[in-house]
């Protein structure tokens, strides 16, 4: 009689026999999620990338006219600080006379340039144009430029989080 | 039973090779740790009591020059660049200097700052016309500033970083690189992973008295009281080693696991060699 | 179960599947010394896989590479300090299991006809896995890392006429610098894994081929196998995790509360070309053959020589110790210089790591003497025993 046989014959324990087959198996899927688990976890950005989710930026450092572009998350942030004889959109501006849009155009995301002399941003790749709100007034980009999540702390933009001013601003 | 016989004997010898290469190799390379001395009765005796008021006069007077107290308003007499081209290193704001330095250390410091700290090029000129009954005044005011209870952290900054760079925790040298080198000859060690880098027992007796392990050592004996050496030291503890906790507890728990691994493991073995002889 | 039948017709995996498992038949008179080849492959893929998980952060460049491992590894990355201790542990421990397998296949004679090519790249791979654990030590970049490649790279300067030529080829530089680390690197992470895995493949096919051995060193005759042996799969296996079990147990317990053995405390402080710490020795599994080393204090160029011998000497067993009786059981006079060997081993990794001062010095030579003296009674030991059987055998 081989091995096998005699462990096929030893019937009265196949039913104890499976019950450890699947308990090892049980145990066996249990490291090994928690392993794929910690494999996981590892691949999440680090405390110093999650540090960039949030930019403060104080609004007063901008000249009336003029344009600074800050990165957040990696991407450029326009603030423009308007002045009277720009486009006019209250529900787009940011503490009264701040335009505060994400810089990636949204047909293709490249960066659009601004033109001082005609107070629209033209982007070089396929020539899309937005005005001085950030809204799209020619070309093939789909919609306006985005706006980030932004907090307003006095003259301070705390831009990541939402505050009550920019909840208003993308649901009116 | 032939296979714990065999088992047993493995484990003799790797035992015999691991209590050969672990603690007698380090007891042989670095011997025992003399105990600290917080007292620092080389020292003459010296038991500070005083006016506050008057020591605050003192203290205008004498120190403010080059010392700042942040904690009573009082800014120091020159600024950063000054003292660094005057002493090579930054002389400390003395806020929290008498809750973390045992006074009658103070006292002896204040009078000869080269014999307490036992660093013959420490920074500070002797004080030594000064009267005890000023020290003890001067003493006395700081002791009336001095904040309570202080952190490890907050110790830290006070005692260290003049000299010393945290850079995992973003704390840079109060003092300039180029002075330090001047000043110490090198740049001092960056404090980071100290709390890894040595044990617990030798940064406390080192942190008492440098001499005592670095003979030779440019870094001076600073008279820290017993409670704040043993924050300062828990405090570097902690930075070095910031997933203590969660390494014990993950690890009771893998251990468990496992524990209960080898019970289902060695069921399973005796389920399937019971017939075989 | 189509599937296996599909799979079946085109890669013949039921052939595959008797031949490396349920037909595979293993002597039943081996005890668990016998695991720790399954040991080794296991924590060989445990150090592979949280090597991978490591090289995602780790940064190969002299300036970068300490706080990679030190701060990012270490405390940013979330269980990125669970991938470095299992590394750190796993890398030492693999040591102390190839250790007792090598002296288990000493003990039973497992070099020996017709095992010559199992021994051989069996020994190369732990010749492999000492380069990959030096070049290994150098990346966390710390004081110990950096001393030790370059007091073990200054060796090659030893070397008639070509030495110091040599050296600087190796380092990159005039001394153990940035280019040493990247280069030590690409080692470390490609080029010795690969052959590593090569190699294991040899040896396991080879072992397939042979059959393992025994405790009495007699083969099975092949139309016994089934009767005396057992399978491979699922039977020895199921002892085969069992003592996995154990040994996870025990390596776990290392990685979570008793690292230091394999994380020297020394080495987190930065790389300092400038200043040699007080101690400097090489990681433990090291000692005996750095000892060797130290051991002929008079003369460095017969260190060396002892040194380079000491390592490779076992390599050779399978025509040092010819004798005809194959397991060290039966063999008395074996016995003796095997275990004079053994605890010679221990004591030369003992006086590895202590100063080399007086007695030691001394005790070194000594230790490095016996090491030599097992290797060449062997064939003494051979010849003897060999008579003995001629002469009628009275005993067995």
């Amino acid at each position: 009689m081989s091995n096998e046989e005699k462990l096929e014959k030893n019937e009265e324990n196949i039913s104890r026999r499976d019950f450890l087959l699947y308990a090892m198996g049980a145990w066996a899927t249990v490291g090994v999620g928690y392993a794929l688990y910690a494999m996981y976890k590892t691949w999440e950005p680090l405390p110093e990338v999650m540090a960039q989710a949030t930019v403060k930026f104080d609004l007063s450092k901008v000249k009336p006219g003029e344009l600074k572009v800050i990165s957040w998350r990696g991407k450029p942030v326009f603030i423009l600080h308007k002045t009277k004889d720009m486009t006019k959109c209250p529900e787009r501006t940011v503490a009264g006379e701040y335009t505060v849009v994400i810089g990636v155009c949204t047909h293709l995301g490249c960066i659009p340039n601004w033109e001082p002399d005609k107070k629209i941003w033209h982007c070089p790749c396929h020539g899309g144009e937005y005005n001085a709100c950030g809204v799209n007034i020619f070309g093939p980009p789909p919609r306006p430029l985005d706006i980030p999540p932004f907090k307003l702390e006095g003259t301070i933009i705390v831009l990541g989080e939402e505050g009550p001013e920019y909840r208003k601003m993308i649901s009116g | 039973m032939k296979e714990l016989k065999i088992l047993a004997v493995l484990i003799i010898v790797v035992l015999i090779g691991y209590i050969g290469i672990e603690p007698y190799a380090k007891h042989v390379m670095h011997g025992t740790i003399p105990p600290p001395d917080f007292s620092y009765l080389d020292l003459p005796k010296f038991e500070p009591a005083g006016d506050p008021v008057k020591g605050k006069e003192l203290f205008k007077a004498n120190c403010a020059s080059c010392h700042s107290l942040k904690a009573d308003g009082i800014e120091a007499g020159m600024d950063k660049k000054t003292a660094e081209l005057s002493f090579h290193v930054v002389p400390p704001d003395l806020s929290n200097i008498a809750a973390i330095v045992e006074p009658h250390f103070l006292a002896n410091f204040i009078r000869d700052p080269q014999n307490a700290t036992k660093n013959p090029k420490f920074a500070m000129p002797p004080m030594g016309y000064l009267t005890n009954d000023q020290i003890g005044d001067i003493i006395a005011y700081l002791k009336s500033k001095a904040k309570k209870e202080l952190t490890g952290k907050e110790i830290l900054q006070d005692a260290c970083t003049r000299c010393h760079s945290v850079k995992y925790q973003k704390i840079q040298a109060i003092t300039s690189k180029e002075h330090l080198k001047t000043y110490l000859g090198k740049i001092p060690p960056d404090l980071s992973l100290m709390g890894r880098a040595k044990e617990k027992e030798y940064l406390i007796t080192f942190i008492n008295n440098p001499q005592v392990l670095l003979p030779g050592t440019t870094m001076p004996r600073l008279g820290l009281t017993e409670e704040a050496t043993e924050k300062v030291v828990m405090y570097l503890d902690k930075i070095a080693d910031p997933h203590k906790e969660e390494r014990k507890k993950i690890g009771m728990w893998v251990l468990i696991y496992m524990l209960i691994g080898v019970a289902i493991t060695y069921a399973w073995k005796r389920k399937i060699w019971q017939k075989i002889h | 179960m189509k599937l296996i039948d599909w799979l079946d017709e085109r890669l013949a995996v039921r052939q595959l599947i008797k031949v490396m498992m349920t037909e595979y038949y293993v002597p039943k008179n081996i005890n668990f010394l016998w695991s720790f080849g399954v040991l080794i492959i296991l924590t060989l893929t445990i150090l592979i896989i949280s090597g991978i998980f490591l090289l995602m952060y780790y940064k190969p460049d002299a300036n970068l590479a300490f706080d990679s491992v030190n701060k990012t590894i270490m405390m940013d990355v979330s269980y990125g300090w669970i991938f470095r201790h299992v590394h750190a542990v796993g890398a030492s421990i693999i040591f102390l299991l190839l250790y007792i397998h090598m002296a288990r296949g000493i003990y039973y004679g497992s070099f020996k006809p017709p095992r010559e090519i199992v021994w051989i790249t069996g020994y190369v791979l732990f010749i492999l896995m000492s380069a990959t654990a030096f070049t290994g030590y150098l990346l966390p970049w710390g004081q110990m890392s950096y001393w030790a490649a370059q007091t073990i790279t200054t060796l090659f300067e030893k070397i008639p006429f070509i030495g110091p030529d040599l050296v600087i080829w190796i380092r990159g530089h005039f001394i153990v610098e940035d280019p040493t680390l990247t280069r030590f690197f690409a080692l470390h992470v490609v080029f010795l894994p690969l052959l590593l895995i090569i190699f294991t493949a040899i040896h396991l096919y080879a072992v397939r081929i042979v059959g393992s051995n025994n405790e009495d060193g007699v083969p099975i005759p092949k139309e016994e196998k089934k009767k005396k042996g057992i399978p491979f799969w699922p039977v020895f296996m199921a002892k085969e995790y069992f003592v996995m079990a154990v040994f996870l147990t025990f390596f776990f317990f290392l990685v979570f509360f008793h690292y230091e053995f394999a994380m020297d405390p020394i080495n987190f402080t930065p790389a300092n070309k400038l200043q040699t710490p007080p101690h400097i020795y090489p990681e433990w599994y090291f000692l005996a053959y750095y000892e060797v080393l130290r051991g002929f204090f008079f003369s460095q160029n017969l260190g060396l020589i002892a040194f380079v011998l000491s390592m490779f000497i076992a390599m050779f067993l399978p025509w040092l110790d010819k004798s005809p009786i194959v397991s060290g059981k039966h063999r008395p006079m074996f016995q003796v210089a095997f275990w004079i060997f053994i605890l010679d081993f221990v004591f030369l990794t003992v006086l590895g790591k202590l100063p080399p001062t007086g007695l030691y010095a001394w005790l070194g030579l000594i230790g490095s003497i016996i090491f030599f003296a097992f290797f060449f009674s062997l064939p003494i030991i051979s010849k003897i025993e060999r008579k003995q059987i001629e002469n009628g055998g009275n005993k067995k």
